[in-house]
């Protein structure tokens, strides 16, 4: 095959196949999230649907890594040379690492679903950035890049998981917090309140652990019917479902992840031919955010208890760190051999610093007892966006030394 | 339980000595106190570490001098950028050198203050722990995180040394407790772990940020960096202080430091992606340099620096910076050369390059803003078309001549800068390679083409020392993130009903990541019973187990 149609085959297998594999596990493993209250037969759907998600997820990591492998025989070099192939590996380090440590070291494939989601995102963005394969610079061209370069792909790849574990913490806490206000303020006093506050986070367990909600109402659901105690205790769990949907107000949802994204995605704007095709970048990368956060808030109520998410994310966070402290490091011993100074405050080497400080941030932000739980998960969210737009901006807007956004 | 809900006691208690100040001195005395206390405190930090990071993005987003001069300048001058009148208040706070400023130097002061304050008692409380700390001795074992019970054969004190024995090998601290009239305590072997590598992790990695500091200041004063240009085939150029086009020294590196070799470019290769339809189409494919190196008293030797191997110089590196081509350029003015040099014209974002020609010998001055394109071959219209192609294919010089004063030594000019400001131009002129033209009684050819290459030549001795604090870094990191904490307890009782038999408890506690301990804890008490043939405990025990006494309580 030659060169040409080996570049076809990997830009085949990126898109549609990996987006599509990505996405099609991500819908299935949500939908299972939402049988894991209801009558046997449901949750017998939802088990072949964890079945199916996974073999869509192994199929989806199988055939983005043949895009890799495909990609690196079509151009002779390992594919980390430009931004799409930067981007592509991340979120190839993302999903597998992500569902690696929740199937198999965390025991939470619940949450595989988001972090495919979070793939799929990164995949997606990852076409806005599309090179044909091609050759690499010769200084680029060295043993310390490759290092250097995977650690710190690496590194964001698990920061994004990191990230989406953060948001859904987030927006679990938040619903959370507003049932037990709602409760509180119709118990009419702190004291009852209280009690309702107990109460919810018994629904939270029931509805988070399929083990336990499974044990609990099995044997009676063997026949699918429920007496009449089951079906009263599985309407005031809807109940407490919809509140704690209604506990995450849509509309500012929207509105902060649309502000929020626009914070990085605004690159996007300065980086198109035309201000209108910039502007329908901007605007897709925003909508298609908004959408997902959207699509999270439905299922806040399946998700696990929020002190699971906060030491994910906090786990994945200190994983990343060690990654991109030694990616950085690596970073500037290759710059020190190939330029002759180690560190020059060049954008990206600006970016790597202000990111690490970010994530340093987070980390002590969680060692101090006054700033954990959501203000530690907001660091978190805040760092993240700090790395993506230093990415972005060390990459479009400034060129500097290592820029390879023109190649 | 997860890690950011643990109580504040998993750190060594931090020990404040009181301050009894008396006299007129009291208040400042109390006020540096209080500062000293408020940048003790970790959320001080973390402000501190936010304001670092907010003047990296003032850097990221402002052109900064040292990195981009050309481009402050023409902020400064509002050709770009937003404006003169903020360029003034840019320049006013040193955002055009964010990391050369006063702001920037106090944060990063008050860090390592805050840093400082932090570490002291940190330190002492680390020392004292890791000296007097013993593993705490159990005498309920209600409330640990993990705990399981099982049977052997074995006698007690048999169990707890097979279980010393194990916790040794695996490097936890031991402690045996054998009970006694005095203390009603149950026989036990206590174990703790993680102790040194966790709490002792995060110093090493915050100090390792002191290692980091003394090896850069150190390089601010011992390091050299000079820059050179260097034509094919020139004499090349000797390391001394005045032949470096620019040259930045630190304090106390002298003259007498520099080496005195030579350095002669006997060939450079370079070469691209020529084909336009080709993947990766213009990017260069090599960029290497044959040197020829002559020691101050020793043989010449040749020698290869590519992009990514530089030479070695007994410490003294050579990287190649940039290059170019040198278009060699003769001026005759009446007959009389007053020029006749390689030029070393940059690469411009237009695609071509661009240099100068300064010729002070003729009368009035010659100066010619010159404009070498790689690759212009001739149009279908007999004129050259300028492509981008950087390869010398078709090379055209187009030059601007212009007669007057040209102010050498009056300002400050680099060798490819043209100051126009006393000159009146003469008028344009093109040519091939080969050619020459008259142009108002000056002749100007172009008889040979070279290039040139810029070499970056550095010393810098700080770089073990940075290293040497890299690799604490991150040993301190790993230390800190992923050693943990945790305390074990072996209690064996004699069971009166069926002896011969011992009842064995094991019960854990961790300070950190909970939920890694299930597994080692299971691969723990798996070992044990591994090693004392134990049999897991009958459902229905006949003796009362430990746990069903109340609440736990870790004495000393
Ligand atoms: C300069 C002022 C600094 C102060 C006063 C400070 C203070 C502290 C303290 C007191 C802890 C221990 C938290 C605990 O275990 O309870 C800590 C942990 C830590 N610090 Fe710093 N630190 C400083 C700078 C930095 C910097 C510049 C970084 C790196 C970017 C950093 C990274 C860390 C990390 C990764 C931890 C471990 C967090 C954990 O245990 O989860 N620190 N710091």
């Amino acid at each position: 095959m030659g060169s040409d149609q080996l570049a076809e085959l990997s830009r085949l297998l990126y898109f549609p196949t990996t987006l599509m594999l990505y996405l099609g596990a991500s819908i299935v493993y949500l939908y299972a999230l939402t049988t894991t209250v209801g009558r046997t037969d449901q949750r017998e759907r939802g088990r072949l649907a964890r079945r199916l998600g996974g073999i869509l997820a192994v199929l989806g990591i199988t055939a983005h890594v043949a895009h890799e492998i495909v990609r690196g025989l079509a151009q002779d070099r390992l594919p980390l040379g430009n931004m799409f192939e930067v981007t592509s590996l991340m979120a190839l380090v993302g999903v597998s690492v992500g569902l690696i440590h929740l199937q198999f070291v965390r025991r939470r494939p619940e949450l595989n679903g988001f972090v495919l989601l979070g793939g799929a995102l990164v995949l997606g963005m990852g076409m806005l950035m599309y090179a044909e394969p091609g050759p690499l610079m010769p200084i680029l061209d060295t043993w310390w890049r490759t290092f250097h370069v995977s650690l710190l792909v690496g590194g964001m790849g698990v920061f994004a998981a990191a990230f989406v574990f953060n948001a859904l913490y987030l927006l679990r806490d938040t619903g959370e917090l507003a049932v037990a206000a709602e409760r509180s303020r119709a118990g009419g006093g702190s004291t009852v309140g209280a009690a309702y506050v107990g109460d919810v986070s018994d629904g939270a367990a029931t509805a988070a652990d399929p083990e336990t909600a499974g044990t609990s109402s099995g044997p009676a659901g063997e026949d699918d019917e429920l007496d009449p105690d089951e079906e009263r205790d599985r309407a005031e769990l809807l109940a407490y479902h919809r509140a704690l949907r209604r506990g995450v107000p849509p509309v500012k949802l929207a509105l902060g992840t649309f502000l929020g994204t626009s914070l990085v995605s605004w690159v996007w704007l300065t980086t198109a031919d035309t201000w209108s095709a910039g502007l329908g970048r901007f605007l897709a990368v925003n909508l298609t955010m908004v959408a997902a956060a959207l699509v999270a808030r439905w299922f806040v109520p399946f998700l696990p208890a929020t002190a699971t998410m906060d030491g994910l994310a906090h786990r994945t966070t200190a994983f990343a760190f060690v990654l991109w402290t030694i990616g950085t490091i690596a970073g500037a011993m290759w710059a020190e051999v190939s330029w002759g100074r180690f560190w020059g405050w060049d954008p990206k080497e600006t970016g790597a610093f202000l990111t690490w400080i970010a994530y340093a941030g987070y980390l002590h932000a969680r060692a101090t007892r006054g700033v954990k739980g959501r203000g530690a998960a907001w660091i978190g969210v805040a760092a993240f966006i700090v790395l993506m737009g230093t990415y972005l901006i060390a990459n479009y807007v400034i060129v500097g030394l290592h820029s390879y956004a023109d190649l | 339980m997860t890690e950011s809900s643990l109580p504040p006691q998993q750190n060594p208690p931090v020990r404040r000595r009181r301050a009894a100040p008396s006299g007129p001195v009291a208040f400042v005395w109390e006020s540096v106190l209080m500062g000293w206390r408020w940048l003790a405190r970790m959320r001080t930090a973390l402000y501190l570490l936010a304001a670092l990071a907010i003047l990296s993005i003032v850097a990221t987003a402002v052109p900064q001098e040292p990195n981009v001069p050309s481009t402050v300048a023409s902020w400064r001058e509002g050709e770009a950028g937003p404006g003169v009148g903020v360029s003034r208040v840019l320049d006013a706070v040193g955002a055009y050198d964010v990391y050369g400023s006063a702001i920037f130097l106090a944060v990063l002061l008050a860090l390592y203050i805050s840093l400082t304050a932090c570490l002291i008692p940190r330190i002492k409380a680390w020392i004292r722990l890791v000296r007097r700390s013993q593993p705490p001795v159990v005498r309920h074992l209600g409330a640990q995180d993990e705990r399981t019970v099982f049977v052997t054969d074995r006698s007690p004190a048999e169990v707890r040394a097979s279980a010393a024995e194990l916790l040794s090998r695996r490097r936890w601290r031991v402690r045996r407790h054998d009970a006694h009239a005095d203390d009603p305590r149950p026989d036990q072997v206590a174990a703790e772990t993680g102790l040194w590598a966790r709490e002792g992790g995060s110093l090493v990695f915050h100090l390792s940020f002191y290692v980091l500091l003394a090896a850069i200041v150190l390089g601010q004063l011992l390091t050299f960096e000079g820059q050179r240009g260097v034509v094919e085939g020139d004499p090349g150029f000797r390391d001394t202080a005045v032949s470096y086009w620019s040259y930045s020294p630190g304090r106390w590196f002298g003259e007498g430091d520099h080496q005195g070799w030579r350095l002669e470019l006997e060939r450079f290769h370079v070469d691209w992606v020529r084909d336009p339809l080709a993947p990766g189409a213009g990017q260069p494919t090599v960029f290497r340099s044959d040197v020829r190196v002559t020691p101050q008293d020793g043989e010449p030797f040749d020698a290869v620096i590519d992009s990514n191997r530089p030479l070695n110089l007994d410490g003294t590196r050579i990287t190649q910076l940039d290059w170019g081509y040198a278009p060699r350029v003769v001026v005759e003015v009446d007959g009389e050369v007053v020029h006749d040099t390689f030029l070393t014209p940059v690469l411009t974002d237009g695609g071509f390059f661009r240099g100068a020609v300064k010729a002070p010998a003729a009368d009035p001055d010659v100066g010619m803003d010159v404009f070498f394109y790689a690759f212009a071959p001739d149009g279908e219209d007999g004129r050259p078309v300028p492509t981008g192609a950087p390869w010398a294919d078709a090379p055209l010089l187009v030059f601007q001549l212009f007669r007057g004063d040209l102010r050498l030594g009056a300002t400050q000019q680099t060798i490819n800068e043209l100051d126009v400001e006393e000159l009146t131009s003469q008028g344009f002129g093109a040519l091939r390679l080969g050619q020459s033209l008259e142009l108002e009684g000056v002749t100007v050819s172009f008889p040979e083409l070279r290039r040139w290459v810029g070499f970056q030549v550095s010393s810098r001795p700080q770089l073990p020392y940075l290293l040497a604090g890299s690799v604490l870094l991150i040993v301190g990191l790993l230390g800190s993130l992923y050693a943990s904490r945790r305390r074990l307890w072996v209690v064996t009782m004699e069971e009166a009903a069926a002896a011969p038999r011992t009842l064995v408890t094991v019960a854990g506690r961790a300070f950190q990541r909970p939920e890694a301990f299930e597994e080692e804890f299971a691969d723990l008490v798996a070992e044990l019973m591994a090693a004392t043939d134990g049999a897991p405990a009958d459902p229905h025990p006949t003796t009362e187990l430990p746990t069903a006494l109340p609440a736990a309580e870790t004495t000393r």
